[in-house]
């Protein structure tokens, strides 16, 4: 028993990024299984059939799956049970969820580390989920085929139960395990020829079963990284000093902390991790005992570079860098853009900005760090266990293969817990204290010690001929590199122009669908921002500010040219070139979402508008195509609201429509929520807002009405995840233009900036 | 010692008076269905009741609440059976799920005073209780569905609409 299954790497469209990940995280974990100890940090059970690692079937017939990526509410874990049940004839019902370690048999079987992001999950593990199901009920069917003496080929299986029509007999996945006989196992050629079901054939994908994690997030029972008790464990607070990076502490007076009763001791951290600069970590016996501690700690500290740094000094060396002919790297270059600016009849300049953004999940940022013997065990909940635990082992001075990470359900993730630096005062404070230490960061913490989305600076120069043509576009983007903070090369993407290495993340979606002959993309790294305000993956990433930029521009060429805009992106949207098949399945989308919205249909009053906005979020080879019509009101005082989003997108396959739905539509939100509501700032280095009273996300009241339609043509399966946040903006941006004929180009969008706009 | 009457059990507590209620809850009690969100009562993942209104445990101190009838989410039904959270199921509202025990609560609180909530209704009362992930939509459909299941008190309310 107990045989495994190895589950071997498909290919894919991204098979480069899938080597070279691979490859990088070969580099970061090395030998886990060979660790004495670590053996005995999992329990194995003997009795259970495992035809794969990423299941287990018990003797009552209920089929355990492991799932290795991260679950931040986007059921993913419910959806790799799916994508099992599907193909091993199990019943619904009988499906289970539990969340993998970081041992690396975990592993992404495309991306070769655990790590989740990118709205990749579903795409990425289809194949591999799929054949781990298939080859479970092969090894069934022979062990009941052997055991009810009838051949093989004759069984039906369904809700698991394996049934021989003729003779009447029968056997449960339960009986079957409990036999144990179903020992049948596959090498990697064995599994890849393994023939999947058809479209046609599918009973489970594509219907919307219960989500199997939301019952126990209804009655308090979801266990969440801020929820582990461990015996004999104290509390953390941290205290975090008032510039984002970069500080210092230079001395620590404890003397009135002494006095809080069940302190214990303050930590300053030493890390060389360089997730955390100037943090204090008040240790005590709980959590209310160490946050008062950590009040009466008096710190002092040196500010460091950053100190003097404002949300201006940032914009205004965007704007230097970009001045530079010679900074950057180019990300795209086809044709001339310049040469062919010289010769149109029209040329259109614009700039794009977004402000900082922070993440904010509800629940903040928090580790538990425990040492074991030779092991520290990790209890968190990470979207990265592959490097954060690196990072834990960074903090504690010892080799990655002793980390032990135990996921836990996230508290929402939206691209915050990429990120390793809570494991940094877990891990030192559990090492100063040796007892285990969860450390929860304030509120106040978690807000201004995000990595957050960062400042962006944009120019777009377009030019169109005498016949309204769009000709060319040249597009600088200048911003933090979010991905490049990783250290990782193999994120990196090489430049068109050969000069290094660039962050793919922080320009994808400037690489548009439309065909345009001169299109010059170039991407500038703005190292005081990178410094200043370290960026991560905020739900979408680059898309999220690229777009902006595209979208509007096209919209300005559109109205420029006297060209209705929906119509101008149905013209762009041709497929010529290396375009083909994206561009038809994105324009597709946008008519689907003209026509979910009566686009063109009504006469609207005075003062509303519609815009639209089309996007190829998160990245050309892993696109889901995606458009939005926004609704909108504007007030002569310029007070947006925002009356109805009608957006559609293609995902290929749907595996679970109720699901795709709900990211779509929390995802559309995000957008409104980051186009209008939300805006961080930095000051004297630091960020200025720390609660909900002055960042402030989309609340219930501000809900507009959003109708969602789903595409699925049967094409590969695409992540849903994020790429609507990015085409929400634009969308209003567009809107409100129609609507009063004010040009917005700063999210988020201010009623001062529309009235602004509207009187220029 | 502090003596906290939480779910109908009373339950003593080793926190000052001055100790967040929610603390106290989470820790020495080690019921975490309550969360702490924000700190500062601004975004209604911690919310308990106390005498049935909802209120944020994170602003309310053990000495204030002692001998109060205290319901965490741990304590809203026997079984995860109330309408509400029956609801919840039956809209599949949780994505991270992390806000969910603090709307449940603050949710509960306007049922058991307003069986019959308008939607403006709804709006207003649950505006304080941020969800992070977007689920607004749905919770509002669950209110709604729970409060038609509680007022005409039938049974087989529970089948997922069509997608």
């Amino acid at each position: 028993m107990n045989r495994h299954v190895k589950v071997t790497p498909q290919t894919t469209d991204l098979s480069r990024r899938s080597f070279l990940v691979g490859t990088a995280a070969a580099g970061l974990v090395l030998g886990f299984a060979g660790v004495s100890g670590i053996d005995q940090a999992f329990a194995a059970a003997s009795t259970n059939f495992e035809p794969s690692v990423w299941y287990a079937i018990s003797q009552d017939g209920l089929v355990t799956v492991t799932c290795g990526k991260a679950d931040m509410g986007q059921h993913i874990a419910s959806t790799m049970a799916q994508l099992i049940c599907e193909e091993l004839g199990a019943k619904w019902t009988d499906m289970r969820v539990q969340l993998a370690s970081n041992d690396p048999k975990f592993n992404d079987p495309v991306l070769g580390a655990q790590i989740t992001g990118a709205s990749w999950s579903t795409m990425m593990n289809f194949d591999a989920m799929s054949r781990a199901g298939a080859a479970g009920r092969m090894a069934l069917t022979e062990a009941a085929a052997a055991a009810m003496s009838v051949p093989a080929a004759e069984l039906v299986v369904r809700d698991s139960t394996i049934s021989h029509t003729k003779s009447k007999k029968q056997m449960s996945f339960a009986d079957v395990v409990k036999s144990g006989k179903a020992t049948k196992t596959f090498t990697p050629d064995e599994l890849k020829a393994i023939k999947l079901k058809t479209l046609d054939q599918y009973t489970m994908i594509g219907v919307s079963v219960p989500q199997l994690d939301i019952p126990s997030k209804t009655d308090g029972t979801a266990k969440y990284g801020i929820d582990v008790m461990l015996p004999g464990m104290v509390h953390g607070a941290i205290v975090t000093p008032p510039v984002r990076f970069g500080a210092t502490v230079k001395l620590v007076d404890d003397s009135s902390a002494k006095k809080v009763p069940g302190f214990i001791k303050a930590v300053t951290l030493d890390d060389k991790t360089g997730s955390t600069t100037g943090w204090v970590v008040a240790v005590a016996n709980t959590y209310a005992q160490a946050k008062k501690a950590a009040e009466a700690l008096k710190i002092s500290y040196d500010g460091g570079a950053n100190a003097k740094l404002s949300s201006q000094s940032l914009l205004d060396e965007a704007k230097r860098l970009q001045g530079l002919s010679d900074a950057g790297q180019f990300f795209v270059k086809d044709g001339d853009p310049a040469a062919a600016l010289g010769t149109a009849s029209k040329v259109l300049e614009a700039e794009y900005t977004t402000n900082i953004n922070i993440h904010c999940p509800m629940e903040p940022m928090n580790a538990t760090a425990e040492f074991k013997g030779d092991i520290l065990h990790i209890y968190s909940g990470n979207q990265f266990a592959t490097r954060s635990g690196a990072i834990a082992a960074g903090a504690a001075g010892i080799d990655p293969k002793f980390v032990v990470m135990h996921q836990m359900w996230l508290g929402g993730g939206f691209g915050r817990r990429l990120d390793a630096d809570m494991m940094v005062p877990a891990v030192q404070a559990a090492k100063a204290v040796g007892k285990p230490v969860k450390v929860i960061y304030s509120r106040e913490n978690d807000m201004t010690m995000d990595y957050s989305r960062p400042l962006t600076y944009q120019k777009v120069k377009a030019g169109v001929d005498g016949d309204g043509k769009l000709i060319a576009i040249s597009h600088d983007v200048v911003s933090a590199w979010p991905t490049a903070r990783w250290g990782i090369p193999d994120f990196l993407t090489p430049s068109v122009d050969k000069k290094g290495p660039l962050d793919a993340f922080a320009v994808n979606g400037a690489d548009f669908f439309y065909t345009v002959p001169n299109h010059y993309v170039r991407t500038i790294k703005n190292e005081m921002a990178h410094n200043a305000t370290p960026s991560g993956q905020l739900r979408s990433v680059a898309p999220g500010w690229t777009f902006w930029a595209v979208e509007s521009m096209i919209d300005e060429i559109a109205h420029a040219t006297g060209q209705d805009p929906a119509q101008f992106r149905i013209s762009l949207l041709d497929g010529k070139g290396k375009n083909d098949g994206g561009a038809q399945r994105l324009r597709n989308t946008l008519l689907a979402a003209m026509g979910l919205s009566g686009y063109g249909t009504r006469k609207l009053p005075k003062g509303e508008g519609i815009g639209v906005a089309c996007v190829s979020s998160q990245e050309r080879a892993a696109a889901s195509w995606t458009a939005c019509v926004a609704h909108v009101a504007v007030a002569p005082s310029g007070t947006v609201i925002v009356k109805k989003l009608t957006v559609a997108t293609d995902v290929g396959t749907q595996v679970h429509p109720d699901n795709i739905r709900a990211q779509v539509e929390g995802a559309a939100l995000w957008g409104l929520s980051l186009a209008m509501y939300e805006k961080a700032t930095l000051k004297d280095g630091g960020i200025e807002q720390t609660n909900f009273d002055t960042y402030t996300p989309l609340r219930m009241s501000q809900v507009p009405e959003v109708a969602v339609t789903v595409i699925a043509n049967g094409e590969k399966p695409t992540g849903v995840g994020e790429p609507a946040v990015t085409v929400v903006a634009p969308a209003i941006g567009n809107a409100i233009f129609n609507a009063c004929g004010a040009r917005v180009r700063a999210l988020p969008i201010t009623a001062e900036a529309v009235k602004g706009a509207m009187k220029a | 010692m502090t003596t906290l009457n939480i779910n109908g059990r009373n339950m003593s507590v080793d926190a000052v008076s001055d100790t967040p209620l929610l603390w106290a809850i989470r820790e020495q009690l080690q019921m975490t269905g309550t969360k702490f969100g924000c700190g500062a009562g601004l975004c209604g993942a911690c919310t308990v009741h106390v005498n049935g209104e909802a209120v944020r445990s994170c602003q309310t101190m053990v000495g204030d609440v002692a001998g109060k009838k205290i319901t965490t989410i741990e304590g809203l039904s026997a079984k995860g059976d109330h309408p509400l959270q029956k609801a919840w199921i039956a809209e599949q509202v949780p994505q991270c799920g992390y806000c969910q025990s603090g709307q449940l609560m603050q949710a509960a609180a306007l049922l058991s005073k307003n069986p019959n909530p308008t939607k403006e209704e709804v709006v207003v009362h649950m505006d304080g209780n941020l969800c992070r992930c977007m689920t607004y939509s749905r919770i509002q459909k669950a209110i709604m569905r729970a409060a038609t299941e509680m007022r005409t008190a039938s049974v087989g309310g529970n089948e997922r609409r069509p997608t």
